[in-house]
């Protein structure tokens, strides 16, 4: 059994050997016969396999040299720093191959969807820096400012309605429609996203006045004083003087043949405003463009539905089935108009929720009038928006690429973007000690980590460039579709891109019981809590490497004293 | 330099420097290139393939002695004040 060990072990140097010289540039191959037939002669089967390595590694050096370097053919073994240094060409070969993969690298810094996958993929790493520094929204920040300067109210509008600062986004909003009335729209997005604002009340008058028949405004009006009920995040019972204002603006949106969020203005805006001010930063742009929308005013929607329904249900008890009816149309016409005019898949859902909740009670108030025919006509329109069974489901709807996939090509840009800052990291590191070796006052130390660093180079610029092909092939088609909304106001796969950058904003392998934990532990009045935490974790790692740098070139023992 | 007319070996060699094949070899390499080297094949028995044997040309020998006479006085300035040499 040994003595097989033995024999394929020399069969395995022997074919090594006998591979690298079939590579090996025509004038060393003499040089590798040499050392295949003394591997006979080697002592041990280890022994004979380490010899084939060594003499391997010699001739795959030679190969590449001549293949990256062909001018060199021939004179590989020429001295450079004495016969005994360390060859020099070989050194340049792989210093040549690491500058080529560097410079293709950076090249493609040239292409614009790089460069937003780039930035789109460090979007995480920088948010948590960002959120200690008090101002999340930078970029958005710094283009108001140019705004301001150029007396652009549309550049203006495009920031108010992004702002998570509700006070500058209200001074923007009013500087908006100040230079141009026609942006009046604007108030009613900050209004929605930021619901306690004082101006809110002065707003919606104008807003009415401006379109007065869209159910929006007094949708607005109510969340104001549904919120109102939340002064310190603690539900305060409203006043029954708060309780009827609440139900007069909830009945003014149900009678409002109208509903219009005002979407398609905001995508205008981004058409103008993005190009003109080179602005192509997918997560202001296109991940926030629906958040904060009327959604938790279409739950004032269901509450107020449902106390139409039981109105209706007193009435139809009562025998009042005219009333009864009005009462149960009354929801299903205004799910109607919120499914028909709404933008959102979110309005869709919630128009066609009221209308199966309206629909029901109206097949069984024709049944009871003995109208057959419309009783079967109701019954098939509640089947067919019932939220659990109907036709609408399946919201949210399944987009094209699927949430697996943009979870793992989130995971994949975050973890390429990472790689390309620590190769570059490593890349600048080992560039620095060979330039420092190369001076001719440089130490013993300096002389010694010349290999190694090459090597660092070598392997550090590879993986340079394969991180930023990975980077670019995986971001591409989110690039197109963030180019297609923008400029072309095409929409069909922008649920594809939100899933996407929300997948982004997560960092990969973190399970989500840690995200609440540091969410928690950043809303508790801690804000700079996460800045010492990954500053704290950037300054181990950077001392982790300078320690193992320096024990490895001041700990190794000299090899080259002379006898 | 003991003995500069033999012919070594290359695993000879490897085994008296401590040196192995991929440190070794390239030096040999680099000088049989400045003929400071002489490199030939010798068969040592049928069916097994031939050895490639070295030995320092006239000019290497010369390089040789001249190196390590540099090398001497630095050894000796290098060595501890209470050495037995």
């Amino acid at each position: 059994m040994r003595m097989m060990l033995e024999t394929h072990l020399r069969q395995a140097a022997t074919v090594l050997l006998e591979s690298a010289i079939r590579i090996a540039p025509p004038d060393t191959r003499d040089w590798g016969r040499a050392m295949a037939g003394e591997l006979n002669y080697v002592e041990g089967p280890w022994a004979a396999v380490m010899w084939a390595a060594g003499g391997a590694s010699v001739l795959a050096k030679q190969a590449l040299a001549s293949l990256f370097l062909p001018g060199r053919r021939g004179q590989g073994m020429v001295p450079d720093g004495g016969l005994f240094a360390k060859n020099a060409s070989l050194r340049k070969a792989a210093l040549v191959i690491g500058g080529a993969c560097v410079l293709a690298a950076l090249l493609f810094f040239a292409a614009p969807p790089f460069r937003q996958a780039f930035q789109v993929a460090l979007k995480p790493w920088s948010f948590m820096f960002r959120m200690a520094s008090g101002n999340i929204q930078p970029g958005i920040t710094t283009l108001a400012k140019q705004a301001e300067m150029r007396h652009d109210p549309e550049g203006l509008a495009f920031c108010a309605v992004r702002l998570q600062d509700a006070h500058e986004s209200a001074r923007l909003a009013e500087e908006a429609v100040r230079l141009d009335p026609n942006l009046l729209w604007v108030y009613a997005i900050v209004a929605m996203r930021h619901p306690k604002l004082r101006e809110i009340s002065s707003w919606v008058e104008k807003l009415k006045r401006w379109d007065p028949q869209n159910a929006l405004f007094h949708l607005i009006t109510a969340e104001s004083i549904v919120r109102a009920h939340f002064p310190l995040g603690v539900w305060a019972p409203p006043n029954q003087e708060q309780e009827q204002a609440w139900r007069s603006a909830m009945a003014a949106a149900f009678r409002s043949p109208k509903f219009d969020d005002y979407l398609d203005r905001v995508a205008e805006i981004n058409r103008k405003v993005v190009p003109r001010y080179r602005f192509y930063d997918p997560y202001e742009v296109e991940s926030r463009m629906q958040l904060d929308l009327p959604a938790p005013a279409l739950e004032s929607s269901e509450r107020f539905a449902l106390s139409l329904l039981h109105s209706g249900q007193e009435l139809e008890a009562r025998g009042e089935l005219k009333g009864a009816r009005e009462k149960y149309w009354a929801v299903a016409r205004y799910g109607q108009v919120i499914d028909f005019q709404g933008h959102t898949e979110f309005e869709h859902w919630a128009g066609t929720y009221l209308q199966a909740m309206a629909y029901k009670p109206l097949k069984a108030l024709s049944e009871k009038e003995g109208n057959s025919a419309e009783a079967a006509l109701f019954g098939y329109l509640a089947a067919k928006f019932d939220p659990v069974k109907g036709e609408h489901a399946s919201v949210p709807k399944e987009s094209a690429f699927g949430l697996d996939t943009s979870r793992r090509n989130a995971a994949v840009v975050e973890i390429s973007g990472l790689m390309i800052l620590i190769f570059s990291g490593l890349v600048v590191i080992a560039t620095s000690i060979l330039i420092a070796g190369s001076r001719r006052s440089a130490g013993p130390t300096a002389q010694r980590a010349k290999p190694v660093a090459t090597i660092v180079v070598l392997t550090s610029a590879v993986g340079l460039l394969f991180s930023s092909v990975t980077l670019y092939l995986t971001y591409r088609p989110y690039w197109y579709i963030f180019q297609s909304a923008i400029l072309n106001g095409d929409r069909v796969q922008t649920r594809d891109l939100r899933e996407f950058l929300i997948s982004t904003q997560r960092l990969p392998g973190v399970p989500p019981r840690l995200y609440l934990l540091l969410d928690a532990l950043l809303y508790s009045g801690s804000p700079s809590f996460l800045f010492y935490v990954w500053t704290g974790v950037t300054l181990l790692g950077v001392i982790g490497l300078a320690l193992i740098l320096l024990r490895h070139f001041l700990g190794r023992p000299r090899t080259n004293a002379p006898p | 330099m003991e003995r500069p007319a033999d012919w070594r070996y290359g695993y000879e060699l490897s085994r008296e420097t401590g040196l192995k094949s991929g440190t070794l070899y390239p030096i040999l390499m680099r000088l049989e290139k400045y003929t400071l080297l002489e490199a030939r094949w010798v068969t040592t028995e049928d069916g097994v393939p031939p050895r490639h044997t070295y030995r320092l040309t006239p000019n290497g020998l010369e390089l040789a002695r001249n190196k390590l006479a540099e090398a001497r006085p630095r050894s000796m300035v290098r060595q501890p004040a209470f050495c037995s040499g």
